[in-house]
């Protein structure tokens, strides 16, 4: 499952500024709300959480304890 | 009395002027509009003066050289801002954008150099504080960082878990990190990329991989 940021459309005013911020162009309006069209480009760098007006964007990390061995 | 006057004499850098001295200030006054996300100067740039906020809201802050913003302050009317360089003689030590359509007003530097001219002492003073005040700045940017990532390293190791395990797994925004650890989003981001840089997490789209709890319990 590819990390893709959650877009409450309900709070989305439509404003753009996370399709303005995006990197990758992962997130465009579509009739006015913010929708990831392109979610395999999108690289999680959370951006659009960053700047989202509305608190509509969450860029939720998961917290996991990992065995695995540390790269130098 | 103009409104640019009775301006400078709400600013209490200027409170206690003459008026002849306020109407020195007055007249190398520059006011300036800035449309949203304009910028008004840059760090490391020269110092061209003190800035006070007429109308709307200055973001001031520093940029890492990964390009991320830190937000030091944001301005308000009536606020003044860009005050060390004016004294201490250094660059400017942060950059200011306007947030939102605003308009400053700009008392050049050596105008405001003037109004302690004839008093060398006091310059040399005044220039002394400015420097330390510079100085003491980046020491307190400098713990109060150290101090976030410490207490996110003890976040994280307190929150982790085993994937597939028992309890689970925690997920969490930077902006509920930041709550959690009594900061703002830019620092955490700047701190995960402190342990991420020390090996002891690795970001991983939506995953943080504590890869190293020996490591991240170190740095508490
Ligand atoms: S996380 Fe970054 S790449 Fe993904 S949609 Fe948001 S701004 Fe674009
Ligand atoms: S920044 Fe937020 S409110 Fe604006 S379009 Fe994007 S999701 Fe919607």
């Amino acid at each position: 499952m590819s990390a893709i940021p959650e877009i409450a459309l309900e709070k989305c005013t439509g404003c753009g500024d996370c399709v303005e911020k995006c990197p990758t162009k992962a997130v465009e309006l579509v009739r006015d709300k913010a929708i990831m069209v392109r979610p395999e480009d999108c690289n999680y760098c959370t951006d659009c959480e960053a700047f989202c007006p509305s608190g509509a964007i969450k860029c939720p990390f998961e917290i996991i304890l990992t065995k695995l061995e540390p790269q130098s | 009395m103009s409104s640019r006057a009775d301006f400078l004499r709400s600013l209490p850098y200027f409170a206690t002027l003459g008026a002849e001295e306020i109407k020195r200030m007055e007249k190398d006054l520059l006011e300036c509009s800035f449309g949203k996300g304009e910028l008004l100067f840059l760090e490391d740039e020269p110092c061209q003066g003190l800035y006070a906020v007429r109308s709307g809201q200055i973001r001031i802050f520093k940029s890492s050289s990964e390009g991320r913003e830190q937000v030091l302050l944001i301005a308000k009317p009536g606020d003044t801002f860009n005050d060390v360089p004016v004294f201490d003689g250094g660059p400017n030590p942060a950059s200011a954008s306007a947030l939102e359509p605003s308009t400053v007003c700009i008392v050049p530097k050596e105008t405001v150099l003037s109004l302690v001219a004839d008093c060398p002492s006091a310059l040399t003073i005044i220039r002394l504080f400015a420097a330390r005040l510079r100085h003491l700045t980046l020491l307190v940017e400098d713990l109060s960082f150290h101090h976030v990532v410490s207490r996110l390293a003890k976040t994280l190791l307190e929150l982790a878990v085993v994937e597939g395990g028992p309890s689970p797994v925690p997920r969490l925004t930077q902006d509920e990190m930041a709550a959690m650890v009594g900061t703002i989003r830019d620092v955490i981001s700047r701190a995960l990329r402190a342990l991420e840089k020390a090996g002891a997490i690795r970001i991983e789209g939506r995953r943080i991989l504590v890869v190293d709890p020996e490591k991240l319990r170190g740095m508490i």
